[in-house]
């Protein structure tokens, strides 16, 4: 059936492979298409994973608590008039520093810089307190110390106007902007957070972890204090949140387990918050609260510092019935000191 | 013939290259190099989600939505029809109309921003911190977070912003805030909302006050924040010479705001003025209203006011004067300054309102009857300026 002339074929000289090429080609074609089969199994998702929405699990965070003491206090309460005596007073009477950091730790300090404003509107964390906070972290021998945020904002313009820039530059600390790829699915069995994407480079490195928020009004939730100050570790368009404002906020306290929170009650700001703007917001109450449980700080500020009924925030009784917190204070050991 | 057609395949394969120049050998090495790199960066992106490449961008439609906006939903439109230019700002086109529907303005008068059109301000000692920022009421959250409900609520259409650094001050900086509002009243909102008890009246501007670090004032429908970064007097005087300069470029409308102006001033509490659009004291006949607190005769007084046309005046006294009886005791007294006036007591509270042609007001939730009607009638013959 084939033709005569097919045979006569033969072909220009040096076009001919030999056996050995033959097999090198044929196992370099191989190698390719298993290699592909390979990365195609390993990238291949049966759904894609959309946080929030889908079932696969993220990340989970661990626990960063220190050991519950039966002896000493968990709530401390400092008046003073400068930062770093009261900080400085609130930490010695919640038993020093050193009960939580230890030599060689890594401390990952989150601030609340939503907002550029500068330090005096009280809308963010202040410098003094950063800086006093970072100064009784090294001293308790600390080896690094991490500051991260995540604002919706430009992060730079952030840290730069609330004057943390400079307090990193000043005390060289670890200053973590948020990038693209600072990201990670995060699981949580929150009331409202379940799959949500993270800010979690930062966590990365850290041995023990440090809430560093200033009280304020806000125009949502009422408050924002130590547990709201989670939130700025959200990706992704968080503002959908807003809708239940009660349920996130309360199921942070589920999420995250500090080492310690402390509150900056120094100067309060007491209304349009959470961006104030105007020196009359802001009213001097000089006192700083640090504990262990961040639903009993963030109670003593809301009764003692922004002067308002407990009864009405409802995500710390969120978080109280889910037994995530005290929010009777009065009921957990504290210590109250005066600089 | 038969043979040319059999022989053509054969002649074709003797056309295979077998010895590929190295230079080419190298380039086709670069390119499968190339994708490579291109397949794994889009591999680890792709681990990495980011909502926002999902989420829906309402601003998007709103050109969709300007290019039907009047027409039919079916008709072709007429060649003559005038469309809104999708980008032009809402307030831009109320304050382009005639006197009677708003605010014309003369050929020098400023003239509103137009949509992403920057903060340029030319003032000595200072220099811009970044380009002008803008964010639309959708996205206004990623400026000022859970601020934003606060400003949607009084409808908001645009925020623009800009810092500015104060060159005899290092490390001082000034910013400058302009929330774009659908109306003059909505922004008059907005700003009341806000409104610093120991602010400043400004004399450049309605609506206005110095506060200790910056100056707040409402020019038209652009509710304007300066704010200065700290207390030297370099920022400060920055701060008051960018409030000049922004209170002189934006375009003066007052419209929807004369209840505003017939609120007299003697003895007016500082920062009691607010704002209702609607739903004033629980009465839906009760809209645009502007209230305020008067210190009078030793005692405080709730007043409000709403200006509308003389039928919806009568109307919404009536609806009022309804609700009283209802839920209290109504008193008509004598026509006063050419005013209709009745007294009610409800919820153990007095009322003293008055309706005169398009206005509706008077005295509410006061504790003394007789105090609230004297206000009132002072009020209605002018004595309070």
């Amino acid at each position: 059936m084939s033709s005569p002339n097919q045979n006569n074929y033969s072909p220009p000289p040096g076009a001919s492979v030999s056996r050995r090429e033959f097999l090198v080609r044929l196992g370099i074609t191989g190698a390719l298409v298993a290699g592909s089969g390979v990365a195609a199994r390993k990238l291949w998702q049966p759904k894609h994973f959309v946080p929030g929405f889908e079932e696969q699990k993220g990340m989970q965070l661990r626990s960063y608590a220190p050991e519950i003491s039966k002896v000493q206090p968990s709530l401390a309460i400092a008046h003073g008039t400068e930062h770093e005596k009261t900080i400085r007073a609130a930490m010695t009477a919640l038993g020093g520093m050193s009960r939580f950091i230890q030599n060689g730790d890594v401390v990952m300090i989150k601030p609340n810089v939503a907002f550029d404003r500068p330090p005096t509107l009280a809308a963010t964390t202040h410098p003094d307190a950063l800086r006093a906070v970072a100064k009784l972290c090294f001293e308790a021998g600390a080896h690094k110390v991490i500051i991260a945020d995540n604002p919706i904002n430009s992060p730079t313009g952030c840290f730069l106007k609330s004057g943390l820039t400079a307090v990193a530059a000043e005390m060289n600390l670890d200053l973590l902007y948020p990038e693209t790829n600072s990201f990670a699915p995060l699981s949580l069995s929150g009331e409202v957070l379940k799959e949500w994407t993270f800010f979690n480079t930062p966590f990365k490195r850290a041995t023990k972890v440090i809430g560093l928020a200033p009280c304020k009004d806000h125009n949502l939730c009422h408050a924002s204090m130590t547990t709201k100050n989670w939130y700025g570790l959200l990706g992704g368009r968080r503002n959908q949140f807003h809708q239940h404002i009660h349920s996130i906020v309360s199921d942070f306290a589920l999420m995250m387990k500090p080492t310690l929170v402390i509150l900056d009650g120094m100067n309060v700001l007491m209304s349009n918050g959470p961006t104030g703007g105007r020196l009359s917001d802001v009213k001097p109450m000089n006192t700083i609260v640090a504990g262990t449980d961040m639903i009993s700080v963030d109670a003593y500020g809301y009764s003692h510092l922004l002067e308002r009924d407990i009864a009405e925030l409802t995500y710390l009784h969120k978080a109280q019935a889910r037994g995530l917190g005290n929010i009777n204070w009065k009921d957990t050991i504290y210590k109250e000191v005066t600089v | 013939m038969a043979n040319e057609q059999k022989s053509s395949p054969i002649n074709r394969r003797q056309f295979i290259r077998t010895r590929v120049p190295a230079a080419e050998r190298v380039a086709s090495a670069v390119i499968v190099m190339l994708l490579l790199g291109i397949g794994i960066t889009i591999a680890i992106k792709g681990k990495h989600f980011d909502p926002n490449l999902y989420a829906v961008r309402t601003d998007s439609l709103k050109s969709t939505a300007a290019a039907v906006e009047g027409k039919g939903g079916t008709a072709r439109s007429a060649p003559e029809t005038k469309t809104v230019p999708a980008e032009a700002p809402k307030a831009v086109v109320a304050e382009e109309t005639s006197p009677e529907g708003g605010t014309e303005h003369p050929s020098d008068a400023p003239k509103p921003a137009a949509k992403g059109e920057p903060i340029e301000i030319s003032l000595a000692g200072t220099k811009p911190m970044g380009d002008t920022e803008f964010y639309s009421s959708d996205n206004l959250y990623e400026k000022i977070d859970g601020r934003a409900p606060a400003y949607q609520s009084f409808n908001v259409q645009a925020l623009r912003c800009r810092s500015f650094a104060v060159v005899a001050a290092a490390g001082s900086f000034v910013d400058v805030y302009e929330y774009r509002f659908d109306s003059p009243v909505d922004a008059f909102g907005m700003f009341a909302l806000e409104r610093d008890p120991k602010g400043k009246p400004l004399t450049i501007v309605p609506d206005g006050y110095a506060a200790e670090m910056g100056y707040f004032f409402r020019q038209g429908a652009v509710y304007v924040q300066i704010i200065a970064s700290d207390l030297k007097p370099e920022t400060l005087a920055i701060a008051k010479s960018l409030a000049d300069i922004r209170a002189k470029d934006l375009p003066v409308d007052e419209k929807g705001l004369a209840g505003r102006r017939k609120l007299p001033t003697d003895g007016l509490v500082a920062d009691s003025v607010s704002y209702v659009p609607e739903n004033a004291q629980g009465l839906s006949a009760l809209k645009e209203v502007f209230e305020a607190k008067y210190q009078f005769d030793g005692g405080e007084i709730p007043f409000f006011i709403m200006v509308a046309s003389p039928d919806d005046a009568v109307t919404a006294a009536k609806s009022f004067q309804d609700f009283c009886s209802k839920f209290g005791t109504v008193e008509n007294l004598p026509t006063a300054s050419g005013a209709k006036l009745f007294r009610a007591q409800v919820f153990g509270k007095w009322k003293v309102v008055y309706q005169r042609d398009g206005e509706l007001g008077g005295a509410f939730d006061a504790d003394d009857g007789d105090k609230a009607r004297a206000f009132i009638e002072k009020y209605l013959r002018g004595e309070l300026k």
